[in-house]
């Protein structure tokens, strides 16, 4: 996974060197492989450098959601990962959000089997956001216009809670703006690859791939989309819907 | 004198990426461990390939561990890219086999790339970079050339790294196997066999698939601080088996349109449908390492009714090249020789 290879890649050095071959190295070298460990570094890699290297080579920030593709199993068990600042960060708003949610139950539950692609949904609160993680089947855009459809209102008394929210509301009467707003909080999707990252950043005109810049490729993404995805994640039964798996259990659909 | 076959110059230009290369051992993966076991299909397999390995209920096998190095000194600790090489022996004196690697992608995509990788991989002498061009490295948040392994005097991996630049295909392998580390025990580490494979099920349906191996104790890699040991491998597998037996879960990847079906430098997304094909379990080092393992000649494309190799012009190159390489050492002929 490219966040694996390129988190790595961080520690910028191969310590076995200052370890393993601490006889045959000098000093300076020793303190030069400790470096990234030492706070005063790392003050200056927090303060200096990054700031400096997006400013220098900047990079956008990355649109969220899956990327769009044509084979079949990339569009099942999708996830969106939408993440809401609250208007509200205090343990008070925090509460009327999870009321929010547990009054409406009910609501989005039914709304939830009427959509019929959604393997999995479920909100959590963190800090001072909001964040509603599901896996669903299909395009994002249908998948949010059947929200709308079936459980307009639900989200208008969420969406009332949120940062920026009083823009889209009612839902039902700004569908197009509301998919867009849904959009823009969904959480980008680091790439599998790691190389993948390097080419997404990649100038159009540049003809190099230049993997030493991994390390930072991740860092100014991370600059940019501080909240992201760490690649496409696990699945114990990939390349099937809902609807399949409701047939093959026989559970009656 | 004719000129040389593709196989031919596929063999010598592995060969010179490793000065110290033996003649009559294998151009790369040299130093290796056989081990005999038993696989076992799951109830599913056959659904999907109709190949006998998948149909027989349990069958003996055959697996070599091996370095991916093609130098005879063995540096076990040294961050390498290990491989799994597996015989199935369904009976009736039929054979399949299938070779696996840790690294889950190739650096090249068809032949003349693999020469000319091969070329940029050719080992030059190799320092510690400087303290000074470290942190420059570090000051502009890039990679340093990793450090040479203790004894370690040239490699290939700065012209590997300029090759990948260069060469947007091999980036993905070349950087993770930069990364690779070493494994605390073969039977820690998860193979890929890299390729696409066509098999036919049941239903009489073909399909490209890809197979990896995982390892039931799962993955672990060694501490990359603490100073490389250069020989435990054989001996931890020993002793492994000693206590009992080391089992691999063999998993099949079905791809779909879109996907990299005849590019071995692109691995498949993790969301294609997986099937559980195997158990495989490991029982006990093979006696006679040289007549029972070094000799046997493994290839790729040796395989059975029910699986066909598939376009990649990387795997059909394989098959000859491994035929060639196989008779230049003096290996086990292969059937496809006629031998």
């Amino acid at each position: 996974m490219s966040i694996r290879s390129a988190s790595a890649a961080l520690r910028l050095v191969r310590l076995r060197g200052a370890e393993a071959m601490s006889g045959s190295v000098g000093w300076l070298e020793r303190v030069v492989d400790r470096l990234p460990d030492s706070p005063v570094f790392q003050f200056l890699a927090r303060h200096v450098l990054v700031p400096f290297w997006a400013w220098r080579t900047p990079v956008a920030v990355a649109e969220g959601g899956p990327v769009m593709t044509i084979a079949p199993g990339d569009n099942v068990q999708r996830m969106m990962n939408l993440v809401m600042k609250l208007k509200d960060p205090s343990p008070i708003g925090r509460a009327k959000a999870a009321l929010a949610i547990a009054q409406n139950v009910d609501e989005i539950y039914a709304g939830l089997n009427n959509v019929g692609t959604v393997h999995f949904a479920r909100f959590v609160l963190v800090g001072d956001h909001l964040c509603m993680f599901s896996v669903y089947d299909g395009d994002f855009t249908n998948y949010i216009r059947d929200f709308i459809a079936t459980i307009g209102s639900v989200f208008d008394a969420v969406v009332a809670l949120i940062d920026g929210g009083d823009a889209v509301i009612p839902t039902e009467q700004n569908v197009e703006a509301f998919i867009d707003w849904v959009h823009a909080r969904d959480l980008y999707q680091v790439p599998d690859l790691a190389t993948d990252l390097l080419n997404q950043q990649r100038d159009g005109s540049a003809t190099e791939t230049d993997i030493r810049r991994l390390p930072r490729a991740l860092i100014l993404q991370l600059q940019a989309n501080p909240n992201v995805s760490l690649g496409s994640g696990y699945r114990a039964y990939p390349g099937f819907s809902a609807a399949q798996l409701r047939h093959r259990l026989e559970v009656g659909w | 004198m004719g000129e040389a076959t593709i196989a031919q110059r596929l063999v010598e230009a592995v060969r010179s990426d490793f000065p110290d290369h033996q003649p009559g051992t294998r151009p790369v993966h040299t130093v290796g461990i056989g081990v005999s076991g038993t696989f076992m299909a799951s109830e599913v397999a056959g659904q999907f390939c109709i190949a006998a390995p998948f149909r027989a209920a349990q069958m003996p096998v055959l697996v070599r561990f091996s370095n991916g190095s093609g130098s005879p000194v063995e540096h076990d600790g040294w961050s390498d890219v290990r491989g799994m090489a597996t015989r199935f022996l369904p009976g009736d004196g039929a054979a399949m086999d299938m070779l696996a690697m840790t690294l889950p992608e190739f650096f090249t995509p068809n032949v003349d790339a693999f020469l000319q990788f091969t070329k940029a991989a050719m080992p030059q002498s190799v320092e510690r970079e400087s303290p000074w061009r470290k942190l420059i490295d570090m000051l502009r948040l890039e990679l340093p050339l990793p450090d040479p392994e203790p004894g370690e005097t040239m490699n290939g991996s700065a012209g590997m790294m300029a090759y990948a630049n260069r060469h947007g295909f091999a980036g993905e392998a070349v950087f993770r196997a930069g990364m690779i580390g070493a494994p605390v025990s073969y039977a820690r580490a998860t193979y890929h066999a890299v390729h696409c494979f066509i098999v036919t099920g049941a239903d009489g349906v073909r399909r490209p698939v890809r197979f990896s191996w995982q390892p039931v104790s799962g993955v672990r890699t060694t501490d990359p601080t603490a100073p490389a040991i250069d020989r435990y491998l054989h001996e931890e597998l020993r002793a492994r088996l000693a206590q009992g037996s080391a089992q691999f879960m063999l998993m099949m990847s079905v791809g779909e349109g879109g996907d990299a079906l005849n590019d071995p430098t692109r691995p498949w997304p993790a969301k294609r449908t997986r099937v559980a094909m195997g158990m495989l379990s490991l029982a006990q080092v093979v006696a006679d390492q040289l007549a029972d393992c070094e000799r046997v000649g493994f290839n790729p494309c040796r395989l059975l009714p029910g699986i066909a190799v598939s376009d990649d012009p990387i795997l059909r190159a394989r098959r000859d090249a491994y035929e060639y390489s196989q008779r230049e050492r003096g290996a086990t002929p292969c059937p496809f020789a006629g031998g």
